[in-house]
């Protein structure tokens, strides 16, 4: 069976708009999270958010797009899938040949255009609205394939958030089973009335920066993102420049609760236990975990709860979401990114804001940035409705 | 791969005691699915199910309960979405005020496979493909990858949407429907604009071969706007696949929108007069996951070995089922092809 590998990555989030912009602010512990200045929520006024610096104009502008018709999240995805492109150096009949498929995640899609949905959802009448096509949460896979011209199978994932890491597993096994000669796979969010809303009314945003893993956590902070991967058989990328290996992919449901997950963990649990059954590793061989890590008070004593039940030794973890906020569907992706960027450079980043350990579990992340030797590492995505991924990258 | 049980919830009578000779109408341009008497629900879960949720529920619940599963992969444009369009009615109703929760957790696309797995408690393989017109046919892929990597296994494959007020204002807004046409003489009216459908086909697919309803032989879905790939992939396809064809259907996902007619001509043209063409969406309505509708409906002419006189194009002397072949495509943008066999 032929090694997948990735080839070229792409990012945007709160914390830069390329991949070594990211690196530098996790490096230094730049956390992206504060006061967003081009959301339009009554929540900006007192909730923090992961936002990207720039205005969606702005970001429209810089990549030449002069349709009306494309949404935040569209923009976003193609930043960051131009860049993954550009960096595994795919010819336009790469992208346009029925061997090069294109997997996206997202959970809010075209519905960050919360008000502009709301009135065309309830128009009489004629509307002249230029979004009509843009609200599906497909949309943006779609914007994508339009304009590079991808000519083979095109899907989208939205398992709440794990659907981007779900988009990796799936273009890792399109590859395996030959169904596609070169991948590209990964996830978007933006920001959007509609997600806040919805965290906020389940009570689980933060007032305050996120604590990760920490006894006296408040919730989650919103975040949003895109990244993309470019997976490639390995005897197809000879003379690439080579990330990592994407070496294990699990998948379960939690089957507990339709938005928390099950005191013992049991989903996360069998996620991250077949991810290494496929990998074909024991858990002592996990370096490192990129935690799902929210900062909820559900999610990090069962994510923990699952690591201790796996792991003899719970591996060093820490959650990038103190910098990024939660990027819901770009999430998977996003982090896949943090985890090749630590086996590159084999340094692990820290986890913002963790003071004490949770009681029951006595866990702590990583919280000073290190240089660590490191080959296999590990990133969890857990999202509503039960959906479980977890996802292993290796040092080649 | 094969088709071993399946069941469908649709605007017809297609679930339970199936009788495709008597046609109920549309109404207003719409087909509404007939409700599922769900088993084994709690009242307090019932009550929050979107129509989606609830048809999902009746058509995989089931065929859950008699199988090990090993995976629940559904497709689905929309998911829930009247639970997203009451949330979002909400938010701006009550100018983002402290809302309730419900309909949010109820409106995500994957509420579907979600508590599909929550009632059964099953924790396998989990996945929810949502990408509009090639969504049921990404959960087929799946499936068939989820064999070829653990022979033996079984899956619940399913294609499920609904018709909500949210899409069905924003399509017929951006003119994919048009409330003064009725599946009566759907195919008559060369006008753009077709009546809006739902439903829930579900399948239990595996690798065994006896007794089972059919085989999948090969799916090739597609994004173009170009009738001349169509035209091209179609051609491939066909002399990829089909040796043959003695024995074979054409179901075809025609809908009376006239701007789609040329995209489905070509197909039978590119096939040839000799084979007949059934068309289903007279029954079903336009929905993006309308392609796990004509997979069940080429089981159910297999198993038949024919099917009512409506469904025919043209006349036909066709005594035998062997084979099928789905052309279906959404809103000028998506193509799929799906060879099955009996």
């Amino acid at each position: 069976m032929s090694r997948i590998v990735v080839t070229g990555i792409g990012i945007i989030t709160a914390i830069g708009t390329t991949a070594d912009e990211n690196r530098d602010s996790l490096v230094h512990a730049k956390t992206g999270i504060g006061k967003a200045r081009f959301f339009n929520s009554r929540y900006t006024a007192h909730l923090p958010f992961g936002e990207i610096n720039q205005a969606t104009e702005q970001l429209a502008e810089r990549l030449g797009i002069e349709n009306n018709t494309a949404t935040r999240t569209d923009l976003l995805a193609l930043h960051a899938a131009k860049q993954a492109i550009t960096d595994a150096n795919l010819s336009k009949e790469d992208l346009s040949g029925s061997d090069t498929a294109l997997i996206g995640g997202s959970t809010v899609g075209g519905m960050c255009l919360t008000d502009e949905m709301y009135a065309d959802a309830n128009a009489t009448g004629i509307s002249n609205s230029p979004y009509l096509t843009s609200y599906s949460n497909s949309a943006n896979t779609s914007f994508l394939q339009l304009y590079f011209n991808i000519g083979g199978l095109i899907n989208t994932f939205n398992t709440a958030c794990s659907s981007s890491a779900n988009a990796i597993m799936y273009g890792a096994r399109l590859l395996k089973n030959g169904v596609a000669k070169r991948v590209i796979a990964g996830g978007v969010d933006s920001l959007s009335k509609y997600t806040v809303n919805g965290f906020n009314a389940l009570m689980i945003l933060s007032g305050e920066p996120c604590k990760p893993f920490d006894r006296e956590r408040k919730g989650l902070n919103l975040g949003e993102g895109a990244a993309f991967l470019i997976l490639e058989r390995e005897e197809d990328a000879s003379g690439k420049k080579i990330y990592a290996e994407v070496k294990g992919y699990g998948n379960s449901n939690d089957a507990f609760h339709p938005s928390s997950t099950s005191a013992e963990g049991e989903g996360p649990y069998l996620s991250m236990k077949r991810a290494l059954d496929i990998a074909g590793l024991s858990p002592a061989a996990i370096d490192f975990i990129n935690a799902h890590g929210t900062a909820t008070e559900n999610n990090d004593e069962t994510e923990s709860a699952a690591m201790l039940r796996l792991f003899d030794q719970a591996p060093a973890f820490a959650s990038t979401k103190s910098y990024t906020g939660h990027t819901l569907g770009a999430a998977g992706a996003v982090e896949a990114v943090y985890s090749i960027l630590s086996l590159q450079h084999q340094e692990v980043y820290s986890s913002l804001h963790f003071k004490d350990a949770i009681d029951s579990t006595g866990l702590k992340p990583v919280t000073q940035y290190e240089k660590r030797d490191l080959n296999h590492v590990m990133s969890n995505s857990f999202g509503f409705g039960g959906n479980c991924t977890s996802l292993i990258f290796s040092k080649m | 791969m094969y088709i071993h049980q399946h069941i469908c919830i649709s605007p017809q009578q297609t679930n339970g005691v199936v009788d495709l000779e008597i046609i109920n109408s549309s109404q207003d341009g719409k087909l509404l699915a007939i409700e599922p008497q769900l088993q084994g629900v709690p009242p307090s879960m019932l009550r929050r199910m979107s129509k989606a949720v609830r048809m999902g529920m009746g058509a995989g619940l089931p065929l859950i309960n008699e199988k090990n599963i090993d995976g629940i992969i559904i497709g689905t444009a929309n998911g829930g979405m009247e639970d997203c369009i009451r949330f979002l009615n909400q938010i701006i109703d009550y100018d983002e005020g402290l809302l309730t929760p419900a309909n949010f957790v109820q409106s995500t696309p994957n509420a579907i496979a979600g508590q599909l797995s929550l009632i059964t408690k099953n924790r396998t393989y989990n996945a929810t493909h949502v990408h509009n017109g090639l969504a049921f046919e990404n959960a087929l892929t799946d499936a068939r990858m989820s064999l070829l990597e653990k022979p033996g296994t079984q899956y619940l494959v399913g294609g499920v949407d609904e018709i909500s007020s949210y899409n069905y204002n924003i399509d017929y807004l951006a003119g994919w429907y048009d409330k003064t046409k009725s599946n009566d003489d759907l195919y008559s009216t060369h006008t753009p604009g077709t009546i809006a459908g739902e439903g829930a086909a579900m399948f239990i697919i595996n690798d065994i071969a006896d007794n089972a309803f059919g085989k999948i032989e090969a799916i090739d879905a597609f994004q173009s706007t170009d009738k001349e790939q169509v035209e091209a992939r179609f051609k491939n396809f066909l002399d990829s696949y089909i040796p043959d064809t003695n024995h074979t259907l054409l179901i075809s996902g025609e809908n009376g929108d006239s701007r789609f007619l040329p995209a489905y001509a070509t197909c039978e043209f590119a096939i040839g007069s000799s084979i007949p063409v059934a068309r289903f969406k007279h029954l079903t309505g336009e929905y993006p996951t309308s392609s796990s509708f004509a997979l069940w409906l080429a089981c159910h002419a297999f198993h038949e070995q024919g099917l009512p006189a409506h469904f025919y194009k043209n006349e036909h002397n066709l005594t035998q089922i062997d084979r099928a072949i789905l052309y279906n495509q959404y809103q000028g943008k998506q193509h799929s092809f799906i060879l099955v066999s009996r």
